[in-house]
């Protein structure tokens, strides 16, 4: 388990290096989880390994107030959150730039920072999400404020354990406990936001992969209508937990992407492939 | 096909209940018996991040040998949720005594 101070925060990361590397210098995949209860456990169960072992350097955090990592009452803007990420490439040694992973919120922060930081990012994997517009501050805002009021509703938190089970229930009043003892549900929406210019100026390769019943379903290309370079991969039958009910599907659209957007940087001779070479 | 001798099954137990041990006592929580049949999270109150300092804990006392995030990505969310200790110990006994991995 590693630890550094990042941006002021005792930070909680883990970093899988590639193994069987046939590149001369591994990609890295920096891989960014959501808000709530998700930790880095849920890029950990999933990915992190099977990627490593495809010969691509994995590093994963824990977001402020999440996992392991320490809970500030305040300091939960959106660009709290970017400055944290690239605290954590710094302190972390990555060098050049990455190709980002982010799930849900995570995405957010991905795409905030390829606009505040382009030269560090070299590609964007979004697992439903969207960037940081005011459509987004607005769902989010409603979504954090209900997480609230069901919180404090014993009725509700019965009803989860019920149609979901203990587990679900359980993880919900982490979430709430979070909430209640920081200001996250009054900062997250402020952004700053992204208006139609800054989003033209992600210019880098995105691949945005949503569950059709997730919570793109209203127009699943909507992100991709936004950037100036996003290919959307539509997931049929799945709600918002593409990440870990389909982490298989998502590891093989992930090794894919990385190798297509590698190989764009190479000569054809010095290829070297990472799809299909997920060793279990 | 050569193998390698490792620990035995009752001395992964012991190894993993350590482990489960020290991560029970940064909550406060002791005295739980932990036995085979013992579920992660439903039975110890654990949660997935727990899984993750287990895993930090293999790498440290086993090596890189034993890779619990490999094995975990394997398993459906389902069958994580319903992680049975000694699920852990077959995985961990598996992977030492085993023929020697590469390429993993």
């Amino acid at each position: 388990m590693g630890m550094i101070e990042a941006n002021g925060i005792r930070t909680h990361y883990q970093r899988m290096p590639a193994r069987n590397a046939t590149a001369d210098k591994p990609p890295t995949v920096v891989c960014v989880h959501g808000l709530g209860y998700d930790s880095l456990a849920s890029f950990y169960l999933t990915l992190a390994a099977p990627v490593s072992q495809a010969g691509i350097d994995v590093v994963t955090y824990d977001l402020r107030a999440h996992g392991r990592t320490d809970r500030p009452m305040s300091g939960y803007r959106l660009a709290d959150f970017v400055e944290d990420l690239r605290a954590v490439l710094d302190g972390t040694g990555v060098e050049g730039p990455v190709h980002l992973v982010g799930n849900s919120f995570g995405g957010t922060i991905a795409f905030s920072f390829a606009e505040r930081y382009p030269e560090r990012v070299l590609s964007i994997v979004a697992i439903e999400a969207e960037p940081a517009t005011d459509e987004w501050a607005r769902k989010m805002g409603s979504t954090l404020s209900n997480v609230v009021d069901w919180m404090q509703d014993q009725q509700v938190l019965d009803w989860l354990e019920l149609t979901f089970g203990s587990h679900h229930a359980r993880l919900s009043k982490i979430a709430g406990a979070m909430i209640a003892a920081t200001t996250i549900v009054e900062e997250v929406p402020q952004g700053p936001l992204l208006d139609a210019a800054a989003m033209r100026g992600i210019r880098c390769p995105v691949l945005s992969i949503v569950g059709s019943e997730g919570f793109q379903a209203d127009d699943l290309t909507a992100v991709a209508s936004a950037l100036p370079d996003c290919r959307t991969e539509v997931i049929e039958g799945q709600n918002h937990s593409v990440l870990v009910e389909r982490h298989r599907t998502v590891r093989e659209l992930l090794l894919a992407w990385i190798e297509e957007i590698e190989d764009a940087a190479r000569p054809s001779a010095v290829r070297p492939s990472y799809a299909g070479r997920v060793l279990t | 096909m050569t193998t390698t001798t490792g620990p035995t099954v009752d001395a992964v137990l012991d190894d993993i209940r350590s482990m489960l041990v020290r991560v029970l006592d940064q909550y406060g929580l002791d005295d739980v018996e932990i036995t085979t049949a013992t579920t992660f999270h439903e039975d110890l109150g654990l949660e997935s991040i727990d899984l993750v300092t287990v895993g930090s804990m293999m790498t440290d006392q086993y090596g890189e040998q034993v890779n619990l995030a490999a094995f975990l990505a394997d398993l459906d969310i389902d069958d994580v949720i319903g992680l049975r200790v000694g699920t852990l110990v077959d995985f961990v006994h598996a992977a030492l005594s085993g023929p020697p991995r590469t390429g993993s």
